[in-house]
């Protein structure tokens, strides 16, 4: 029978400055990003957490899952590409590592209200002084 | 001149605003659009009535820095009075707060901390004796 809050792979009741630490890498090699896939299950093992404590722990700490995290990272870097590299929108998705351009258009979307073609025109529309402002409301949540 | 307001930044306003709110039990008093943003205040029922909690958006860079290099030192952005301390300790576990300090004594108060969810660490104290 499984013990339950029992073993090393348990999280402690309050978070040590350790801990604490730990979750604050794993969430800045998250955001990093980088063509390595960083798989959850490591960075729960170099959090010292069961991969279902450190998504739990993490979302508990920081609002949103580790996956969330990193999905949002790879949506701004696409919001970068989009406005300042020549890259079509499916290198792009690919370089990004999304599993589709279905995918990426979907999410994208999601999060920054337009498809990335369609954020990618009007900021050339708009022009230089615009692209900030863009941005700025597209990081704001869906 | 009155402090009628005070502020901190945060990851998310639309989930910090549900934090502050649904977890803690503040009760949201203002919240409009200002350009991409919203103005969000929130007040406490326990009062005072007139004093604002705005929640600011952390979308400058130099605010996440900020916010960043403070959590990651386990330095609490601001702190909060609460009557009973293990009350809102426990009240708080139990809706999936995480803490990185329990309820500890510290001269002339009892503090504990936790996370909000939007990248700040907010400390908790009670007034002993």
């Amino acid at each position: 029978m499984r013990k339950r809050g029992v073993g090393p792979e348990a999280p402690r009741a309050v978070l040590s400055s350790e801990g604490l630490q730990a979750l604050c890498r794993a969430r800045a090699r998250l955001l990093a990003g980088g063509d390595e896939p960083l798989r959850i299950r490591r960075l729960a093992a170099e959090s010292g957490l069961s991969p279902y404590h450190f998504i739990r722990r993490f979302k508990a700490v920081f609002g949103e899952t580790p996956h969330q995290v990193r999905i949002r990272s790879r949506l701004e870097r696409a919001k970068e590409l989009l406005l300042c590299s020549e890259e079509s929108v499916t290198e792009i998705s690919l370089r990004l590592g999304f599993s589709s351009l279905g995918t990426f258009s979907a999410r994208f979307a999601r999060q920054v209200g337009m498809p990335p073609s369609r954020f990618r025109r009007t900021a050339a529309r708009l022009g230089p002084e615009a692209v900030s402002c863009l941005g700025l409301m597209a990081g704001e949540p869906g | 001149m009155r402090i009628k307001l005070a502020s901190i930044f945060v990851e998310d306003q639309a989930r910090a605003l549900a934090f502050y709110t649904d977890a803690l039990g503040f009760v949201k008093r203002q919240d409009f659009p200002v350009g991409q943003y919203r103005w969000i205040t929130v007040t406490s029922p326990e009062g005072p009535e007139d004093l604002e909690l705005s929640l600011e958006p952390n979308e400058n860079p130099a605010a996440r820095t900020f916010q960043e290099a403070l959590f990651k030192q386990g330095i609490p952005v601001t702190a909060f009075e609460v009557d009973d301390l293990g009350t809102e300790y426990r009240r708080l576990r139990e809706r999936g707060v995480v803490f990185t300090r329990e309820p500890t004594d510290s001269g002339p108060v009892r503090i504990a901390i936790f996370a909000d969810t939007c990248g700040n660490l907010v400390q908790l104290y009670q007034k002993r004796g």
